[in-house]
């Protein structure tokens, strides 16, 4: 790879502090940094800055108060080995006592099927959106992060500058 | 006939005072610049793990910023890059979220008109895609509204 100039540097520093570049291009810019004191400052604040949010983060992650959390975990891996447990069982289960069990919940379903279902209301999310009505005379595309509940409407248009 | 009509005015006034919700609601825009190269600024640090999932470019520099006080049912113009204007307007609050009306104006024409229910001190962003692709580039708007 060819010695790279400071604007290649300036143009690929996100990468770089995120480690996503290719291993070449990854040693050619640390080769870069190494002779250049300008590149090597800005790599290095960048770097430190994205330090300082990842242990703000972790420090914010070690303060959360879960006491609640191992029991939970613990009854949801009990929760899961009984549902392993019940599928091992129905495989081998004979067929007619199958047969039967679906012809008694045929009707139990039949019988109680006045009763309404419970509904459960979700929590919303911090920053959930909900679109109640969306118009647009550009092509549009709705995107939503399922994390954040963050909603995205992207428009895509041509006719005029972003600047 | 005056009067009637008077009581009448007064009458709807009152009524439209009591539906209307009081106070007003802090409506914070800030725009970016998306592009599939360079740098991104320090202040979208926070946000850029989000933008990068969901808008799909790597660098996010940003472009402007501005905070208003809005009132109710009354539609504020934020200029946005590019000659275009953002117009928000608070229409009310429903189970602590913002209703708002949001529209993209690129002179008459709306690129966006829609009726958003936004969490309250919640965000959510629109965007302006140009040129599809890694060398495309992006306008991002990134809108909060706080009761």
């Amino acid at each position: 790879m060819s010695a790279l100039t400071c604007a290649d540097v300036e143009s690929v520093v996100d990468s770089f502090v995120d480690a996503e570049l290719p291993r070449p291009t990854l040693l050619a810019v640390a080769r870069h940094a190494g002779n250049c004191p300008s590149c090597d400052r800005t790599l290095r604040e960048l770097g430190e800055l994205c330090e300082v949010v990842g242990q703000t983060a972790r420090a914010d992650a070690e303060a959360l108060k879960v006491p609640d959390l191992w029991p939970a975990v613990a009854r949801g891996v009990a929760r899961e080995e009984s549902r392993r447990l019940w599928k091992h069982r129905l495989r081998v289960v004979p067929a007619w006592s199958m047969a039967a069990a679906i012809a008694a919940a045929a009707v139990l379903w039949v019988r109680g099927g006045d009763e309404a279902p419970t509904r459960v209301a979700a929590r919303p999310r911090p920053n959930q959106a909900v679109i109640e009505r969306l118009d647009s005379t550009a092509r549009v595309e709705l995107r939503r992060e399922r994390k954040s509940g963050t909603t995205l409407i992207m428009v895509n248009d041509t006719g005029g500058p972003l600047r | 006939m005056n009067a009637a009509v008077f009581g009448l005015t007064a009458m709807s006034l009152l009524l439209l005072g009591a539906s209307a919700p009081s106070g007003a609601v802090d409506v914070h825009v800030t725009t970016v610049h998306a592009s599939a190269h360079g740098r991104s600024d320090r202040e979208l640090l926070e946000h850029r793990p989000r933008l990068r999932r969901l808008v799909g470019y790597r660098a996010f520099r940003m472009v402007g910023e501005e905070r208003r006080r809005c009132t109710w049912q009354s539609g504020e113009e934020f200029a946005i890059p590019g000659g275009r204007q953002l117009r928000v307007v608070p229409q009310g609050m429903r189970d602590q979220a913002v209703r708002l009306r949001v529209q993209i104006l690129d002179g008459e024409r709306a690129l966006v008109d829609t009726d958003v229910c936004l969490q309250n001190r919640g965000m959510m962003l629109f965007g302006v895609d140009q040129v599809e692709g890694a060398d495309g580039e992006a306008l991002i708007i990134m809108l909060k509204a706080k009761r």
